[in-house]
């Protein structure tokens, strides 16, 4: 076989022809310009703001605030504790919410046994577990990966759980007529049936961890960002708390990026992922 | 899912509400659960320094609940999350509406309201109360400020589920602009502020027990940081298992209005955003 010259001068043929596409009346991502108002507001608070305001202080102190606790050291591991915790506790939740849901789901009466004890831990506010944790494990990195993964695992395990009891049995029925071992059962058939469940769920579950590790900070003084802020709260150093609170929403809104990109990796093999 | 898991003992009015039958096997899990419990720490099999027998714990519940002490605070801690999940729900879906209905509107705000959703509405509370000090004022800012986003994203999301079509069709047979909102606008974005909304109690709940830990020392939430500090396990737990009890009700006494109010509302499962 051989290429004749023309083939490779020509270059690719232009297989991709552009699709005409209906002008969208709802558009999924807000455009950017939505941020002006944020950015106006801002801007307003820079230039209006007097002196030194001791509750309203201008951005521009904020970012001194930091810089003064960046200099100072504790900014720096503060931002990794609550990051690791977060990780942490965002693979267990996971890990664990899986497979406790589709231990639930895939039986009745178990579930229907387990139905309201599941409800009332689900009902239960995060921060009512915090003092009995602290009972348990006292001010530690465990007891804050404890409330954290208590908090966080009833989206991820209530969400597999429904799906696994909505599962076709025909799923189950083709890894029974190829003789699948139990193990490749689970792995092959089952959890990638139930990744977009699994994914809503870590969907709603991350930033209630990233909320907890926050709430537990605030709470107990275990080091983190949260700690950070509650204690610029104590002595009065607004500026401070203002800039501390700029930095937990560029994780916030970087967790949801991340997480809305995985999903999109995780389940790019379906036609119209929704 | 969550009417089924709820007993419910009242017969429903209406033939096409199924009756649910009371979970047997629920209850007596729970119910297990406190008898292997009490059992493992009388025989001695489980001792603990932390952890109180659920006698010791029923009991506790009496005796808060007979001093007052219970009753008066879970009224202040349920009164605050009640009356900021009102407001909360209000000013989300008069923005939501607002929102939603004029694309110009959504342009030009959506972007910013979504950066503020990111922002985890705990970090707020410190600051609340560096600004509100320690007053009703200040939980009622911190629950209202972080149950209003659930409800307003829902909301915009719903007013937006309004497609082309019904577009089309209002303008064929002419609708007025009110018309179309009470046909189609409303119908549509209904199940979308029920979740919402539903999303947003027990958040409001969530954050007037941390407003009062860590804030206004009021409540249910100071109560159990008062029995941590006095080391009174007992309480503790009783506290812990009233407020996961007021947790469920109120999800329940939702779920009920809404079913009764706005029949077909709550067709959406699952948690939504």
């Amino acid at each position: 076989m051989s290429v004749t010259p023309q083939d490779t001068a020509s270059g690719p043929l232009p297989l991709r022809v552009k699709r005409f596409r209906r002008p969208r009346r709802n558009l999924a991502i807000p455009p950017l310009r939505g941020l002006l108002p944020l950015i106006i507001g801002l801007v307003l608070w820079q230039v209006l703001s007097h002196g030194q305001s001791a509750y309203y202080p201008r951005p521009s102190l904020w970012w001194e605030g930091i810089e003064h606790e960046w200099q100072s050291g504790a900014l720096k591991p503060a931002i990794e504790a609550t990051l690791k915790s977060f990780l942490l506790a965002l693979v267990i939740s996971t890990v664990l919410g899986t497979l406790l849901g589709i231990l639930i789901g895939r039986a009745r009466r178990v579930d229907r046994a387990l139905g309201p004890f599941l409800e009332f831990c689900r009902f239960l506010p995060a921060a009512a577990v915090v003092p009995i944790a602290v009972l348990a494990a006292g001010y530690t990195e465990k007891m804050k990966i404890f409330v954290v993964v208590f908090a966080g695992i009833w989206p991820i395990l209530l969400q597999v759980r429904s799906s696994v009891r909505s599962q076709s049995p025909l799923l189950l029925d083709v890894a029974r007529s190829l003789h699948l071992s139990r193990e490749r059962t689970l792995r092959q058939v089952m959890l990638p049936s139930l990744v977009p469940s699994i994914m809503l769920g870590l969907r709603v579950a991350a930033p209630i961890i990233l909320v907890v590790v926050l709430l537990v900070e605030i709470v107990t003084q275990v080091q983190g960002i949260g700690s950070l802020i509650s204690t610029a709260q104590k002595t009065f150093d607004a500026a401070t708390a203002y800039g501390l609170l700029a930095i937990v929403g560029v994780i916030g809104i970087a967790v949801n990026a991340l997480l809305a990109a995985l999903e999109g990796w995780l389940l790019r093999y379906r036609p119209d992922g929704s | 899912m969550a009417t089924e898991a709820v007993p419910q003992p009242r017969p429903a009015r209406r033939s096409r509400h199924v009756r649910v039958p009371l979970n047997v096997s629920g209850i007596l899990f729970l119910l297990g659960l406190a008898a292997v419990w009490q059992l493992a720490m009388s025989t001695g099999l489980l001792t603990s320094s932390f952890l109180p027998e659920p006698w010791e714990i029923g009991k506790s519940i009496g005796d808060l609940t007979g001093s007052g002490e219970l009753t008066s605070n879970l009224w202040h801690t349920v009164y605050v999350t009640l009356v900021g999940w009102a407001l909360a729900g209000l000013i989300g879906v008069a923005f939501g509406l607002a929102i939603g209905l004029y694309s110009k509107v959504w342009r030009y705000s959506m972007a910013s309201t979504e950066f503020l959703r990111a922002l985890p509405g705990i970090a707020f509370v410190p600051v609340a109360v560096l600004l509100y000090g320690f007053s009703v004022k200040m939980e009622l800012i911190v629950v209202t400020y972080v149950s209003i986003w659930p409800v307003l994203v829902n909301t915009v999301h719903g007013v937006r589920q309004v497609t082309v079509l019904h577009d089309d069709v209002a303008r064929m047979l002419r609708m007025s602009r009110l018309e179309r909102i009470r046909r189609f606008t409303i119908p549509t974005t209904a199940p979308y502020v029920a979740v919402g909304l539903q999303v947003s109690l027990s958040l409001s709940l969530a954050l007037a027990l941390v407003a009062e830990m860590v804030g206004n020392p009021t409540g249910v939430g100071q109560a159990l940081i008062v029995a941590q500090n006095t080391f009174h396990p007992e309480e503790m737990f009783a506290y812990v298992i009233v407020i996961g009890f007021v947790g469920v009700l109120l999800n329940w006494a939702f779920v009920k209005m809404i079913e009764r109010g706005f029949p077909g509302t709550l067709s959406l499962d699952g948690e939504q955003r």
